[in-house]
C-alpha cells in the first residue's frame, strides 16, 4: 500500500520527463541517423555523421566548431574556477555566516544569460560605454581603436560573459561548503600552528576542491552546449557547435537537417562523457 | 610568578559583556577546570587564550610573555573543540601530523611521532584509517593526539567529551587523566560537570555571569563551597540564613559554633552530613518529608521544616515514607560558613 | 579582500547592468563619444511598451512562464518528496531521469522534439512551448525542492499525524506552511528559467508563438542599441520583482534555490 502510494506521487513527474526527454533523445538520434519520414527517406545510415566528421564541407567547419568550443568552454570555466578560489579564499578565514553573500550571488543567476550578454554589448562594444570612457579620457581618438572585446574571433566577449556569470555560480557552491565547518577546519589548524598560507594550501583547497571542481564540470557541460550567448555576442566564423547545430537544422535544405541532427547528438555526447567523468571521479572518493 | 596569567580579562559581543575581570593564574604543568553553566563564558576565556578571538580589555602573560599581539598560529596554545574537527581529507596518521607538517618537521621525525602518539591515545595501528571511518570516540582520541604532536605549552579543552556516550566519556576521562600524569602538561579544561571537573582536575574554577566567583581545590569547592554562588552550582543540603551571637551561629534551625566570622549571615551543610531521626532528640527539628528519590547509592529526601526546604541524603538502612515526620540533627562540625 | 567589499562588488555588479539599460534606453541623440547623452526622452521605451508584438510577446511569456511554473510545482512537490523521504530501488535510476536533462544542452533536446511536435500538431500552441518549458523546469524543480526537502524536519508531520489530524490537514497545516519559502523560491526560479528559454520556444512555438527573449534576439542582430536596452529592461522588469520578494530566503540552504549555471 505504502510502496503502490509513492509511485504515485512519483510517476506523473517521471512519465512526464521520460516522455518528453526520451522521445527528444529517441527522434534526435533517429534523424541524424537518416530517419526523415517527412522526405519519405527511411533508411539508416551514418551518412550525416561522415558528413560532419569528414565531410568535404562540414568537415571543416565542426572541427573548427569543436575547437573553438572547446576554448571558450576551458577558458571561462578555468577562469571562473580560479576568480571564485581566490575570492573565497580571501575571505574564508573571518567569515561565520555568509548570508549576504548568498543572497547576492543568488541574484546574479537570476539574470537571463542573453540578458547579461546584451549589458557586456553595450559596454564593451567598439561604440559602448567603456569606448566612450576611453575617449573622454583620451585614449582612444575613434571607434576603432578601442579592442574587439565582443563579437571577436577569439571568443573574448563570450569568455567574458560566461566568467562574470558562472563566478556567482561556483561561490555558491564554494559557500555550500564552507557554511558547514569552513570556519571551524581553519580554526583548528590555526591552533596547530599553521599560518594563513599553510591554511589556505593544507585545509581550505583540499577542502572546497571536491565541490569547485564537480562545479567546474557543470559549468564546462553547460558552456560546451549553450546557444544564446555565442549567438548574441560571437560571430559567424568561428562558431560554437551549439549555434552550428541550430544553424544547419534550421536550414531551408531538410537535408541538412540530419546533419544538424548529428552535430547536436555529437555535442550532447560530449557532454555526457565530461559529466560522467566527473560523476566517476567523485563516486571514487 | 605564575607560568600563565590572566590579568583583568575582559571581553563583550554586542554590548553584552561576557567577562568582565577575569584573573587567573597558574603554574606549569597544573590541570584547571572551568566550570560552569552554558552561556557563563567559559569557553570564551578558551578563545581569547587560543587567540581565536581578541580581548577588549586586560593581558594574558605565559611565561612572562605577552600573549595578546602574538596571532593564534603562533601562541604554542592548543584548543581542543567539542567536535573533533579532524580534516576529512586526509588521514588519521596525515591528521595528527599536521602540526608538524606546518612547522616543516622532516618526514621521518613526522611517522614515528605520530606512531608514539596513537599509541599514546590506545589508537596504536589505525594510520590509514579515514576520520570517517572511526566512532566519536575514536575521533576525539585523535584530535587530542593531534593536539599534543605539537607540543603545546598549554592545552585547552572546551568541553571535549560533552558529545560522547557516558561510558565512552569515562573512558576518555581516564585517557586524558593518564596524559596528565605522564605529560604534566599545563592543561585546562571547560566543563558544565561537576563530576568531570572532580574527576580531572586538582583546581576548579567555578564562573558565573562572567566573573569567577570561586577558584579553590576541587575537592574543597565540592564539600565547602566558599559563597552561596557557588554552594546553590555544586548543591548543598540547606543555606541557613541566621546572625552571630558572639562566637554562637544563630538561626531557627539552630545554634551553631564554630570559627566563623563575625559578620557570617548564612552557612550550609552538605546533604549527605544531614542526619535523619525517627525520634526527637536533643538538638533536633522536626521535619516532613514531602518528596523522595532513589539515586542508586542513597535515598534524597526533601524535607519541609517549618522555616525552609532542606535536602538530606542517607545511605539506604530504612526507606521513609512521603508525609512522614522526622527529626533532623545539623552536626556541628560539618558546618560550614558562606560569604555572601 | 574583506567580504564587505565582495558583497558590495558583487551588488554593485548586479546594478551596473540595469544602469546601463536605462541610459541607452532614455538617452536622446547619444552619438559616439559623447559621455552623457544630451537628452532625455521616454519615447522609444514608451513606444516598445505599445507596440502590439512586444504586447504580445510580453503576454505569451507571462502565459507559458506563469503556467509551466505551475505545472511543475505541481508535479515536482509529489515526486520530490518521494525521491527525497522515502528509500526505495531504482531511486538512483530516477535521479538520473531529473538530473540528465539539466546537462544536456537545450539545443539537442529542442531539436529532437521539433518533429515529435509537429506530429502531435503542439508546435505552435502554447501548450506545446510549455510542455517542452517543463523539460528544463521540472527537473530543476524537483532537485530544489529536494534539497529543500533534505533540510526538512518530517516529525512535525508525524506529530501531527498522532495529534489525529487527517494526511489532508497535515499537508495544509503543517506541511505548506513549513514548506512554502521552498515552493515559492522553487516556483520564481521555475518562472525565470521558462521565462529566460530563447532555444526551445523558438523550435517548438513555430514563429506563432512569440515570446520576450524572440523579440531580443532580433534586436539584437539588428543593432539598435536602444532598442535592445528597452527590451531588456522590459524582459527583466519582473524578474527583478520576483527575485526582490523572495530574496530573504535565498541565502539560508533550508529554503535557498540549488544553483545552477
Amino acid at each position: 500500500m505504502a510502496k503502490w502510494r509513492s509511485w504515485l506521487g512519483l510517476a506523473p513527474a517521471s512519465i512526464i520527463m521520460l516522455g518528453l526527454f526520451g522521445s527528444s533523445l529517441g527522434y534526435g538520434i533517429a534523424q541524424s541517423l537518416g530517419w526523415l519520414p517527412f522526405l519519405d527517406q527511411r533508411e539508416l545510415s551514418l551518412a550525416a555523421y561522415r558528413n560532419v566528421l569528414v565531410g568535404q564541407q562540414l568537415g571543416g567547419q565542426w572541427w573548427s566548431a569543436l575547437l573553438f568550443s572547446l576554448w571558450v568552454s576551458c577558458a571561462a570555466t578555468f577562469g571562473s574556477a580560479c576568480i571564485c578560489l581566490g575570492l573565497l579564499s580571501s575571505i574564508a578565514e573571518r567569515q561565520q555566516h555568509y548570508r549576504g553573500l548568498s543572497i547576492v550571488s543568488n541574484l546574479h543567476l537570476a539574470i537571463p544569460h542573453s540578458v547579461w550578454a546584451m549589458a557586456l554589448l553595450l559596454m564593451l562594444s567598439q561604440s559602448g560605454i567603456l569606448a566612450r570612457i576611453g575617449f573622454a579620457v583620451g585614449w582612444l581618438d575613434q571607434p576603432k581603436d578601442f579592442p574587439v572585446l565582443v563579437r571577436d574571433r577569439w571568443g573574448i566577449g563570450i569568455i567574458l560573459a560566461y566568467i562574470t556569470k558562472e563566478v556567482p555560480f561556483l561561490l555558491l557552491i564554494g559557500l555550500a561548503t564552507l557554511r558547514q565547518q569552513g570556519r571551524a577546519y581553519l580554526l583548528v589548524a590555526q591552533s596547530l600552528g599553521a599560518n594563513r598560507w599553510q591554511r589556505l594550501r593544507l585545509v581550505l583547497w583540499p577542502l572546497l576542491a571536491p565541490s569547485l571542481i564537480s562545479g567546474s564540470f557543470l559549468v564546462f557541460s553547460f558552456i560546451f552546449g549553450a546557444y544564446e550567448v555565442p549567438a548574441l555576442v560571437g560571430v559567424r566564423y568561428p562558431e560554437m557547435l551549439a549555434t552550428m547545430a541550430l544553424e544547419l537544422f534550421l536550414n531551408p535544405d531538410l537535408q541538412a537537417r540530419a546533419e544538424g541532427m548529428a552535430v547536436s547528438m555529437l555535442m550532447s555526447l560530449i557532454i555526457l562523457a565530461v559529466v560522467g567523468l566527473a560523476w566517476r571521479w567523485r563516486e571514487q572518493r | 610568578m605564575s607560568y600563565l596569567q590572566l590579568d583583568q580579562l575582559t571581553k563583550s559581543y554586542a554590548q553584552q559583556t561576557i567577562l568582565q575581570n577575569i584573573n587567573l593564574n597558574l603554574n606549569q604543568g597544573e590541570f584547571l577546570a572551568l566550570l560552569g553553566p552554558s552561556g557563563s563564558g567559559k569557553s570564551t576565556i578558551l578563545k581569547l587564550l587560543a587567540g581565536i578571538e581578541a580581548a577588549d580589555a586586560g593581558e594574558m602573560r605565559l611565561a612572562e610573555r605577552l600573549l595578546n599581539p602574538v596571532p593564534a598560529h603562533q601562541r604554542e596554545i592548543v584548543l581542543l573543540f567539542q567536535q573533533p574537527y579532524l580534516f576529512p581529507f586526509l588521514s588519521v596518521a596525515e591528521n595528527i601530523g599536521f602540526g608538524l607538517k606546518a612547522r616543516k618537521e622532516p618526514k621521518k621525525l613526522i611517522q614515528q611521532k605520530v606512531a608514539e602518539l596513537l599509541e599514546l591515545v590506545e589508537l596504536g595501528g589505525m594510520q590509514q584509517r579515514k576520520p570517517q571511518q572511526l566512532s566519536g570516540g575514536q575521533q576525539q582520541r585523535v584530535a587530542l593526539a593531534r593536539a599534543l604532536a605539537v607540543q603545546p605549552k598549554v592545552l585547552l579543552l572546551d568541553e571535549p567529551l560533552s558529545s560522547l556516550d557516558p561510558e565512552i566519556r569515562v573512558n576518555l576521562q581516564g585517557v586524558i587523566a593518564r596524559l596528565h600524569r605522564e605529560l604534566h602538561m599545563t592543561t585546562i579544561i571547560v566543563t558544565h560537570d561537576l563530576s568531570e571537573a572532580l574527576a580531572l582536575a586538582q583546581r576548579t574554577a567555578l564562573l558565573i555571569n562572567g566573573e569567577i566567583i570561586a577558584d579553590l581545590n576541587s575537592i574543597e569547592l565540592f564539600e565547602r563551597p566558599p559563597n552561596r554562588a557557588a554552594a546553590q552550582f555544586v548543591g548543598v543540603g540547606a543555606i541557613i540564613v541566621g546572625h552571630m551571637q558572639g562566637p554562637t551561629f544563630c538561626s531557627s534551625l539552630g545554634q551553631f559554633n564554630g570559627n566563623f566570622a563575625p559578620n557570617t549571615r548564612h552557612v550550609a551543610i552538605r546533604p549527605e552530613h544531614i542526619q535523619i531521626n525517627d525520634q526527637p532528640q536533643p538538638q533536633t527539628i522536626a521535619a516532613q518529608i514531602i518528596e523522595r528519590r532513589y539515586l542508586g547509592e542513597r535515598w534524597e529526601y526533601r524535607l519541609q521544616t517549618n522555616e525552609q526546604i532542606v535536602v538530606a541524603r542517607e545511605t539506604v538502612q530504612a526507606i521513609r515514607e512521603i508525609g512522614q515526620t522526622v527529626y533532623l540533627h545539623f552536626p556541628q562540625q560539618s558546618i560550614f560558613a558562606l560569604n555572601d | 579582500m574583506s567580504y564587505r567589499k565582495l558583497v558590495l562588488l558583487l551588488a554593485f555588479l548586479l546594478i551596473v547592468p540595469i544602469a546601463i539599460f536605462l541610459v541607452y534606453a532614455f538617452a536622446q541623440g547619444w552619438f559616439f563619444p559623447a559621455l552623457w547623452p544630451e537628452r532625455w526622452d521616454s519615447e522609444l521605451f514608451l513606444r516598445q511598451l505599445r507596440d502590439p508584438q512586444v504586447r504580445r510577446g510580453f503576454e505569451q511569456s507571462l502565459v507559458v512562464a506563469t503556467g509551466v511554473s505551475g505545472l511543475a510545482l505541481l508535479l515536482g512537490y509529489p515526486a520530490a518528496r518521494v525521491l527525497e523521504l522515502q528509500q526505495f530501488r531504482g531511486r538512483g535510476l530516477i535521479y538520473g531521469l531529473f538530473f540528465l536533462p539539466t546537462v544536456v544542452p537545450s539545443v539537442a533536446t529542442g531539436i529532437g522534439l521539433n518533429i515529435v511536435f509537429l506530429r502531435l500538431d503542439l508546435a505552435g500552441t502554447l501548450f506545446g512551448v510549455m510542455l517542452v518549458h517543463l523539460i528544463p523546469v521540472l527537473p530543476y524543480v524537483v532537485l530544489t525542492l529536494g534539497s529543500s526537502l533534505a533540510h526538512y524536519d518530517r516529525n512535525y508531520e508525524h506529530q501531527a499525524a498522532v495529534l489525529g489530524a487527517s494526511p489532508w490537514l497535515v499537508f495544509w497545516r503543517v506541511s505548506l506552511p513549513l514548506l512554502l519559502p521552498s515552493l515559492v523560491v522553487a516556483g520564481v526560479l521555475a518562472f525565470l528559467i521558462s521565462w529566460s528559454q530563447y532555444v526551445l520556444s523558438l523550435l517548438i512555438g513555430g514563429g506563432k508563438i512569440i515570446t520576450l527573449p524572440m523579440l531580443l534576439f532580433s534586436a539584437a542582430s539588428g543593432g539598435n542599441y536602444s532598442l535592445i536596452a528597452s527590451l531588456s529592461l522590459i524582459f527583466i522588469a519582473p524578474l527583478l520583482l520576483l527575485l526582490g520578494l523572495v530574496a530573504r530566503y535565498l541565502g539560508s540552504p533550508a529554503t535557498g534555490a540549488t544553483p545552477r549555471p
